[in-house]
């Protein structure tokens, strides 16, 4: 693990650790309704709590956006290239069409992010809090990994069927 | 499956089986309609008087275009009659059948398994005939006397440029002049995603054979955007057609490629497939991906359910004391909602 990412994920889990302090809130608006604060149009002030925004890079940063019931993660993955643009495209969409399985993933990242969750107070209440932070950590970890795995796969497959083919015309 | 093969399979199969039942007494009907690459078909169906006599036609989107390489000599038909005039059991029908560029005539009673072979590669001896006239045509230019240019280049290339359009908008040229053969694939991407992994692969196409001693024979591959100087007086025609996913890909033969009738047959096996090999690998690629994302969302689900709070724990707890389920409360003292 490079110098940078352990002091990054340090500080997304401690960031984490402190949002995560959800209740059980119902709507102040709607009777009976018990939505996300973070995910409604909110005129009341008091709900949202400060975003907390964490940057190793211009490519890799964590928008953590916490309110009274709910808190949005938003991770942005690295993508050194266009090759990597497109895997991490095609693995996000690959993670969000299976949301349900996830429980806690956003189906759609919000603008400027590759891949959002939003944990509410439902999941934490059913869910240990440390180990879904686990989870978290453990994420954005795996994607660069499996990015950079799934990349120079691609880069020895193109060189061993290139070599392959070229050796047909070797009499 | 590392390699495509050359001939097309279901035919094989088709003759075969046909040839078996033909041999026990019982001949098939037959009215199969077989698919190749680049929007080749294949129709083989019994000829009407007879059962034991098959035709096989192709129709082929080259055809067109092969058939005016040689400038209206009309040198393709006799071309494939050479071909399979050592064939035991094929005759060339006086007219083609409707639809179809060309048609074989083959008499179950008398073919063999080389003929059936010989059947398989149809596609690729229509393929093969510009090859063919390129190939003449480097022998004509390598056996004239060089003139001495003022720029001290000693190459004369061909005025001719051979076209095969294959697909759409997909071309292949080749050009011969005295020391070498030059192939040039045109080739578009549909997909986005194809195009950057295609480059990826085309990449490597062009590095290999600098990198492995071992392949240092093969071919030469350039990999452009840019029309190569080749092409640029052809395509000046059509300069309008400047596509950004355009890309061309230029194989240069020498002489040692082409030396021999089975050299030059094995070399253009391999050059017509070269698209569809590329573009199947970069396929197999996605698919391996494809799987590998299904195997890691596994493990992803199997870390996010780690953090799950045990049911079975909280049962077997309320099991154990009193009948009554285990409340389990929030820290505001909320019943939990499930």
């Amino acid at each position: 693990m490079s110098q940078s990412l352990r002091p990054y994920l340090t500080a997304v889990r401690f960031s984490l650790e402190a949002a995560l302090t959800l209740s059980n809130f119902s709507s102040q608006e709607v009777e009976r309704h018990n939505r996300p604060e973070v995910e409604v149009p909110n005129t009341n002030a008091e709900l949202l709590l400060q975003p907390m925004h964490i940057s190793r890079n211009e490519h890799e940063q964590v928008l953590i956006e916490p309110s009274v019931n709910s808190i949005r993660v938003s991770l942005k993955v690295k993508q050194a290239d266009e090759i990597e643009q497109i895997l991490v495209h095609m693995f996000t969409r690959f993670l969000e069409q299976r949301a349900e399985s996830f429980y806690i993933l956003r189906r759609v990242p919000i603008e400027g992010y590759s891949i959002s969750f939003l944990i509410t107070n439902k999941h934490t209440e059913s869910m240990k809090t440390d180990k879904l932070i686990d989870f978290i950590i453990e994420f954005m970890e795996d994607v660069d990994k499996e990015i950079s795995e799934i990349k120079l796969f691609l880069n020895a497959r193109a060189r061993f069927t290139a070599e392959a083919y070229l050796g047909e015309f070797v009499y | 499956m590392l390699h495509l093969k050359p001939n097309n399979l279901l035919i094989q199969k088709t003759f075969s089986e046909a040839l078996e039942a033909n041999a026990n007494g019982a001949p098939l009907s037959l009215d199969r309609i077989i698919s190749d690459f680049d929007y080749t078909t294949f129709h083989v169906s019994n000829s009407p008087d007879d059962k034991s006599v098959l035709w096989l036609s192709i129709k082929t989107k080259a055809w067109q275009s092969v058939t005016q390489c040689d400038q209206g000599k009309n040198g393709l038909l006799p071309f494939l009659a050479s071909k399979y005039q050592s064939a035991k059991g094929i005759s060339i029908p006086q007219s083609f059948e409707n639809g179809y560029d060309y048609t074989l005539q083959a008499d179950l009673k008398t073919i063999d398994q080389d003929t059936i072979n010989q059947l398989s590669l149809l596609k690729i001896f229509v393929m093969n005939y510009p090859f063919q006239l390129a190939f003449n045509e480097f022998v004509e230019l390598s056996n004239m006397p060089v003139l001495e240019e003022p720029t001290g280049s000693s190459t004369s290339s061909s005025k001719n440029l051979y076209t095969i359009e294959y697909r759409d908008e997909e071309n292949i040229f080749i050009r011969p002049s005295n020391d070498r053969i030059t192939v040039i694939f045109e080739t578009v991407f549909q997909d986005e995603t194809d195009k950057v992994l295609g480059k990826v692969f085309l990449q490597e196409f062009v590095d290999a054979r600098k990198r492995n001693r071992d392949i240092q024979s093969a071919p030469q591959v350039l990999f452009s955007h840019e029309p190569p100087l080749e092409l640029q007086s052809h395509l000046r025609k059509a300069a309008n057609n400047t596509d950004l996913s355009r890309r061309f890909i230029t194989f240069v033969l020498f002489p040692r490629h082409f030396q021999t009738p089975e050299l030059q047959f094995s070399t253009v096996c391999q050059l017509t497939l070269f698209r569809n090999y590329f573009h199947y690998h970069i396929k197999c690629s996605k698919a391996y991906m494809h799987s590998r994302m299904r195997y890691r969302v596994g493990s992803f689900i199997k870390v996010l359910n780690r953090a799950k709070v045990d049911e079975d724990e909280s049962e077997t707890a309320g099991a154990e004391g009193t009948k009554e389920p285990v409340q389990r409360r929030t820290f505001t003292g909320r019943k939990m909602v499930y």
